[in-house]
């Protein structure tokens, strides 16, 4: 047994695998199975689960065995950053409008960089900011509004 | 730095919130009206939706702006329509799915009370057609034969749920025959089953299959309108055809949240049947296979009300689940 | 036959000065849409599609022709720029094509992709000219039995596409094949896996599993290390493909052209397949294998070529049938509705002078995509010296706009960071992504076309063996399995 599991590339891909794999199976419980000949909706994704898996067990076994490690370091600041851009831009366009929105999204994504610089980012998100109004909404005539919500 | 902002921000809200009771005593339609389609670009609602928003931004004097939130055939649209402000500034397209989808999902709204009907905008039908190798060329010969091999003839359709799909269940339900049913994802893939002849028999939109119909690679029937229809006047109802009452139509409405004030209920169906009396207007709805119509509000609602209870009547009856 | 009369026809319609300066638009305007990273070609046409509203007919086609093969090129930069692709079909030209970007060889990369389309383009138009109409017919051999087969056959093979670990490649197939699930079951109408969600009863469309896959997981690994490193090398070697270049990527585009002709005919999964299909085929004959995934030009020739052969025969059911082979065909097909152009088999004969000018007006929209395109090799390659720090968080917010103005609606956008951490952490696993695209997609028309086989055939399971078509697939996924297996297996015996 490798004693530091949390950085075994495979053992966690197996593991991961093995998580949604089980997850299919378990919620497919709940549609018709039906026969082979007769297949009902929650045949084919029961099968898909099974063998994921199955797939989910080999890597793990393989993880234990070669102990290899995830290459480079996990980034999870970034990752979480990034994430939180995204879903900012999505809360805030239909609340407050496109300006916010667009503004929030670049620095926070830009704050996941590792040069941020909080003046620089302010600019980019006014240059893009400008640059995406003009392409969508009055270019392409999407129609969200600049300022205010929807509501 | 802080407090300065903050008060900014105080100011702007204040001053927008003026400017909002401004509008709210300019009269009816004062900003830009938004028309919300439950689907994504480019489909025939949203083409319908696209050919009236001008025409009526030219009688109302303001601008439509089309703005398509698809999913769940429109329900997800619906969802956060019925939430909007009854005032007029927001108003949108009604398909068949409005009224399939109450016996279908679960829904979070009333498909009838949350809403103000305005207008039937246009309606298209159904051309029942089957493949060249099937013996029938009538209605009456259709049923005969399907009386006779019961549960043997395929039809097609292009997803549950449509109407090119209840239109066969409906034909079934009031014929007490019985088909296997092989839904495809689409009217593309549909069709080419059809015209392959892996399924026989196929209730197309009209525009969609009139064309194979007239070059011989398909057979047509009959139409699933009250009316025949102009596309193809030489084609008889299903109706007159042999099966009294029968009628499927692909509506495309408009309506605005309930409580919406009459008088500007009142002022949007009239620009709009303007709109749709507009020649060019017409003219490309014929071209989609969809006869304009401009009924009042009074007929659409309750034209909505007689579509609902007919189709949950056949979908309990077909046994088809949504969710 | 009076084919030359016909072009000529056609040409004499698409070959004024005002119908070349609307295409010219086309071509541009779908490039500059195209090309913002998460708007896909479908979500560039469908924007771009009301400003031919009010163009009389041909023109109209002709402006839409120049959109479609803009923003079909503009998805295509994208995927070799920022590793984000388009659509499906584009999702095979990142593995190679961002690789040669990040060393130095996006030039080249860009100016393949270009001639190789042009190439499959030509190719393709002059199939339409000449055999459209039996092409047509070809599609019609295709039942449920066969499609069956042929995902199959596909499934089977997409162990090569894996880089490194065919068996993690395989379990991403099958989460692909997973996430294809989602949304309504089309044979029994029922919703899988929405936990109540509306949205998600439609599935989950394609711009939010490429964004967050591609986009989110790229970017974050390019930024989880604390000690700056280029993403891109900042040497640039050329502009424009060396003479080894061009004889590299001669024949894969031809071989890509043919294997994209025949599976564009196919409506609903021709075009994706057939790029994911040369692309196995190309590193399947190789000398050197291990070259593709990293920036082989065979890798983005060919999937190119089959790409834009593809697109161009998906045309054929549309003219002869009247049938739209898939979502962006259903668009164009609205849009010559709405032109008051009737597809279908008789098009040919009633409006003579629009079917040739629209024939003729594909040739000359991919002509000025070339044109407009070569030149403009240099911008996309200046692009990436802008710093990477102002690169991606603008990437992000274009994959958001883009996200979001599918349906309008926020989930798409939430549910598009879900993914992107999921696909991250993949990334980290040594997991690929391109693997799990190619189950996304083929899953759903497994499940689909296997079940309704099945359903015709009244539960008799021979159907995938006595239909000829069908059981030469069969066959073929059997050999390719042999083929697969037994060198691993002798590999085992060995070491034992």
């Amino acid at each position: 047994m490798n004693p530091d599991w949390r950085n075994n590339r495979d053992l966690i891909a197996g593991l991961l695998f093995i998580v949604l794999g089980g997850l299919a199976v378990v919620l497919a419980r709940d549609y018709p199975f039906g026969t082979t000949i007769r297949m009902g909706p929650g045949y084919f994704p029961t099968v898909l689960g099974f063998i994921l898996l199955l797939f989910g067990v080999t890597v793990l076994a393989r993880g234990i065995r070669s102990g290899e490690k995830v290459k480079g370091e996990w980034g999870w600041k970034p990752l979480a950053l990034i994430a939180l851009s995204i879903v900012l831009f999505g809360a805030l366009l239909d609340r407050v409008g496109m300006i916010p929105a667009a503004v929030a999204a670049i620095v926070v994504a830009a704050a996941a960089g590792r040069e941020f610089r909080l003046k620089e980012a302010l600019i980019l998100a006014v240059v893009m900011t400008a640059l995406s109004v003009a392409v969508f909404i009055y270019g392409l005539k999407l129609p969200y509004p600049l300022l205010g919500g929807y509501y | 730095m802080q407090v300065f902002s903050v008060t900014r921000l105080l100011a702007l809200v204040l001053l927008l919130g003026t400017a909002q009771a401004a509008l709210a005593q300019a009269p009816y339609p004062a900003k830009p009206v938004r028309f919300i389609i439950g689907f994504p670009p480019g489909g025939t609602n949203d083409i319908v939706g696209r050919l009236v928003a001008p025409k009526l931004s030219e009688f109302l004097g303001q601008q439509v702006v089309v703005e398509n939130r698809g999913g769940a055939n429109t329900a997800i649209a619906s969802e956060m329509f019925v939430r909007m402000p009854p005032d007029g500034y927001t108003i949108m397209m009604n398909a068949p799915g409005h009224a399939t989808n109450p016996s279908l999902l679960k829904l979070n709204f009333d498909s009838v009370n949350d809403f103000a009907f305005i207008t039937l905008l246009a309606e298209s039908q159904n051309l029942l057609v089957v493949h060249p190798s099937l013996p029938v060329r009538s209605v009456k010969e259709l049923i005969a034969l399907s009386k006779k091999r019961p549960g043997d003839i395929n039809y097609g359709s292009s997803g549950i749920g449509t109407t090119v799909h209840l239109s066969a269940e409906l034909f079934q339900f009031m014929t007490g025959i019985k088909w296997v049913h092989i839904p495809y994802k689409g009217g593309g893939p549909g069709l080419v089953a059809l015209l392959s002849g892996e399924v026989s028999l196929y209730f197309g939109n009209v525009p969609t299959v009139i064309r194979q119909a007239r070059d011989g690679k398909l057979r047509a029937i009959a139409t699933t309108g009250a009316k025949r229809t102009s596309a193809a006047p030489d084609i008889p109802t299903v109706a007159e055809a042999g099966v009294p009452g029968y009628e499927v139509s692909t509506f495309y409405g408009m309506s605005a949240p309930a409580k919406t004030p009459r008088t500007i209920i009142d002022r949007l169906h009239r620009d709009t049947v303007r709109a749709l009396n507009a020649p060019d207007v017409r003219e490309r709805l014929q071209g989609l296979g969809a006869d304009p119509v401009g009924n009042t509000p009074e007929q659409y609602t309750l034209f909505m009300k007689n579509e609902i209870a007919k189709w949950a009547k056949v979908i309990k009856a077909a046994g088809i689940k949504g969710e | 036959m009076d084919f030359l009369g016909n072009l000529a026809l056609g040409f004499g319609v698409a070959f004024s000065l005002q119908n070349l300066a609307y295409c010219f638009a086309g071509v541009a305007l779908g490039t500059l849409i195209g090309v913002l990273p998460g708007v896909g070609p479908l979500v560039t046409i469908a924007m771009l599609f009301p400003i031919t509203f009010h163009l009389p007919a041909i023109p109209a086609i002709i402006m839409l022709a120049g959109i479609f093969y803009g923003a079909q090129y503009g998805g295509s930069t994208t995927s070799i720029l920022v590793n984000l692709p388009g659509e499906t079909a584009s999702a095979v030209t990142c593995i190679d094509g961002y690789q040669m970007a990040r060393q130095g060889r996006a030039g080249p990369a860009l100016a393949t992709a270009a001639l190789a389309s042009f190439f499959a383009g030509c190719v393709g138009t002059l199939l339409i000219a000449l055999a459209g109409p039996t092409l047509g017919e070809w599609a019609l051999k295709f039942g449920a039995a066969e499609y069956t087969a042929l995902m199959l056959m596909a499934l089977v093979a997409s162990a090569v596409m894996t880089q490194g670990d065919a068996l993690k490649g395989l379990a991403m197939v099958v989460v692909g094949l997973l996430i294809g699930v989602v949304g309504v079951d089309v044979n029994s109408g029922m919703a899988r896996y929405s936990f109540g969600i509306p949205e998600l009863v439609d599935g989950i469309g394609f711009t939010v599993v490429a964004v967050g896959l591609f986009a989110v997981a790229e970017i974050v690994s390019n930024l989880e290390s604390r000690e700056p490193r280029d993403v891109y090398t900042g040497k640039v070697t050329g502009l424009m493909p060396s003479a080894r270049d061009i004889k590299d990527a001669a024949w894969p585009t031809v071989r890509g052209t043919a294997v994209g002709a025949c599976f564009g005919v196919l409506p609903g999964s021709g075009p994706a397949i057939s790029s994911f299909a040369t692309y196995m085929l190309e590193k399947k004959i190789a000398r050197d294998p291990s070259r593709f995934g990293r920036g082989a030009i065979e890798g983005v020739a060919a999937p190119e070529a089959a790409n834009n052969a593809a697109a161009q025969t998906a045309f054929i059911p549309m003219l002869t049938l009247g049938i739209p082979a898939t979502a962006t065909m259903a668009l164009m097909l609205a849009a010559l509705t709405l032109q008051g152009i009737a597809t279908g088999p008789q098009v040919m004969l009633e409006k003579p002078e629009l079917f040739w000018g629209l024939v003729a007006s594909m040739w000359i929209g991919n002509c000025l995509l070339v044109v407009l395109n070569l030149p403009l090799v240099g911008l996309w390659v200046k692009l990436l010296t802008v710093p990477y720090r102002w690169l991606f968080p603008s990437i992000i917010l274009f994959c958001c706009i883009g996200n979001y103005s599918v349906n309008n609606n926020p989930f798409d956008v939430y549910l598009c960071a879900v993914i992107g951490v999921l696909g991250y952490v993949l990334v980290k696993l040594e997991c690929e992504p391109a693997p799990l695209l190619l189950g996304y997609v083929l899953g759903p028309l497994l499940e689909e076309n296997l079940r309704r086989a099945l359903l015709i055939a009244r539960g008799d399971p021979t159907v995938f063996f006595t239909r000829p078509l069908s059981a030469v697939f069969m066959i073929a996924t059997v050999l390719i399995f042999v083929v697969m297996v037994l060198p691993a297996a002798r590999r085992m015996r060995r070491r034992t």
